[in-house]
């Protein structure tokens, strides 16, 4: 076992107590039913990941209904260079718009841009002008490091914020800003420094994902006024746990954030950056990960959380496949529900082959050399 | 001229040629002697090389493209956006039934596959250059994964 997936797990075994879960709705629904069935041991077939699992989440709060949006990862390049990417993105922002009943807003949850070039970025606010209802946004690194968040912040906002809706408190994060200073001593570009951080599999980058000591400072403050077991939706780039982090499938201070959100027991992160089917759940936090309008990443290789039904494989003939949007919804009993909009009738594989999730298995990769400088 | 006749100065002219072979690629002949250090650092530079010339086209730098006179892509996609860490790329499974192009293919139908449709890009000579260095870095990259040919 690798060192760093030694220290993986000794913190998840710190994180996740026996019977520690996410508080739950008073019905037991097919998800719950499933879920305890593994606790007692009796889903073999959560062994290899296949798991008849519906992404849905259970909020135990009023009874007002409401739904919202959330489209992502865009990763907008000028028009003249990539019209794949605008059409999608026209696509989903059209049928955010056209929902029925309205959603109360739009959550977009960053990497608007390819290279954070102010020309892609307006492209992406030009488009937003489709959707009409409020809109909020967090950041990615593909953003972020042209200059910095200086467009991203004039023009979508500054991160983190906090906003409570209908008895749920909303919060937005920055999991993007804080990459170490690989540029300086390197005397890089602004571009340069861009196009290292938009490499996925990049070496420079490093562990760039990660809230940092003031933001969470701030997310432990802006808590604690909130009833425990009230419910609270935490937006972030990058997903709240230890998935895969040399993508940075992570935010490094994810035991610190933890810490945080331990004594909350309804808590739903949903985040973007993995572009994929995943959902999680590390001691009382959920993660829901959401899809991308512009390309799927295959899953990590060293495999998808166990709780987490994988999505189909995609047609790489077909631009329009294996990506897409999400609605989440919440009914009078108190629920939402997440539904991928992924623009095909099946979204969840039903087998292995289906999904291309068994070649994890055989497939040993090493990671790439040529950026090593 | 028989034919009895011309075999001899073709048996001549034969053995000349293979001197003259035996002349020009004294490297062909090296294995039988013991290798130095030196030749096996050589051969493995050499392949690295290869590797990273590979690595850099899979991740889309423009400079190793135009100095390889191909054009990977024109949507501003590189390989490495779908296949990080050159995941999914599967170089063991080849050669193989490939459903995307009907027909029995092999790792260079593949990449130029990839080049052509999802990429639109123009497709490489599959003895050049650029698809040896490819085939270096995913095969370099996957060299721990186990063969297995022919596996959808």
């Amino acid at each position: 076992m690798s060192e760093r997936k030694r220290i993986g797990r000794e913190m998840e075994d710190k994180q996740r107590a026996v019977q520690d879960r996410p508080a739950t709705g008073t019905s037991i629904t097919r998800r719950t039913f499933l879920h305890k069935s593994l606790l007692m041991g009796a889903a073999g077939a959560a062994t290899y990941g296949w798991f008849p699992l519906l992404n849905t989440i259970d909020l135990a709060f009023g009874a007002e209904a409401f739904k919202f949006a959330w489209v992502s990862d865009t990763h907008l390049y000028p028009r003249q260079v990539n019209s794949r990417f605008v059409e999608k993105t026209v696509r989903a922002f059209q049928e955010v718009q056209a929902m029925r009943p309205a959603a109360d807003f739009l959550i977009f949850g960053g990497d608007l841009a390819q290279l954070g070039d102010p020309v892609e970025l307006q492209v992406g606010a030009d488009l937003l002008k489709e959707v009409k209802i409020r809109k909020v946004f967090i950041p990615g690194e593909h953003d972020w490091y042209l200059d910095m968040g200086a467009t991203w912040n004039r023009m979508f906002g500054k991160s983190p914020w906090t906003f409570d809706h209908k008895g749920v408190r909303f919060i937005g994060l920055d999991t993007v800003s804080r990459a170490d200073d690989f540029w300086t001593a390197r005397k890089m570009t602004a571009k340069e420094r861009m196009g290292h951080m938009a490499t996925l599999d990049g070496t420079l980058g490093g562990a760039w994902a990660g809230l940092g000591m003031e933001q969470l400072k701030w997310l432990n403050s802006t808590l604690a006024s909130w009833p425990k077991s009230d419910p609270v939706i935490i937006f972030s780039h990058n997903p709240l746990y230890e998935y895969y982090p040399p993508w940075n499938f992570w935010v490094r201070d994810w035991l610190q954030v933890h810490e945080i959100l331990s004594p909350y027991t309804n808590v739903t992160n949903i985040h973007g950056h993995t572009h994929q089917v995943l959902y999680n759940e590390i001691g009382k936090l959920r993660s829901i990960g959401m899809l991308a309008t512009s390309w799927p990443w295959p899953y990590a290789p060293e495999g998808v959380p166990t709780l987490t039904k994988a999505m189909i494989r995609a047609d790489p003939g077909d631009h329009f496949d294996g990506v897409g949007w999400s609605t989440l919804s919440t009914n009078a009993g108190g629920r939402v529900d997440n539904e991928y909009k992924m623009w095909r009738k099946q979204v969840f594989a039903e087998s292995p082959e289906d999904s291309g999730t068994s070649d994890n298995r055989n497939q040993i990769l090493s990671p790439r050399i040529a950026d090593r400088i | 001229m028989t034919r009895k006749m011309l075999r001899y100065p073709l048996l001549a002219a034969g053995v000349a040629a293979l001197f003259a072979a035996a002349t020009d690629t004294e490297q062909a002949l090296a294995h039988k002697e013991k290798h130095t250090a030196e030749q096996m650092q050589a051969f493995t530079d050499a392949f690295m090389e290869q590797v990273k010339t590979g690595d850099n086209l899979f991740h889309g730098d423009p400079e190793t493209e135009k100095r390889l006179g191909v054009k990977l892509s024109n949507t501003g996609m590189a390989c490495a956006m779908c296949h990080p860490y050159t995941s999914d790329t599967h170089p063991h499974e080849f050669p193989k039934y490939q459903e995307q192009m009907s027909e029995f293919a092999t790792l260079r139908d593949m990449i130029n596959w990839c080049i052509e449709k999802p990429n639109e890009g123009e497709k490489i000579d599959p003895n050049g250059a650029a698809m040896k260095a490819f085939e270096a870095y995913i095969y370099w990259s996957n060299r721990n994964s186990k063969l297995d040919p022919g596996r959808h």
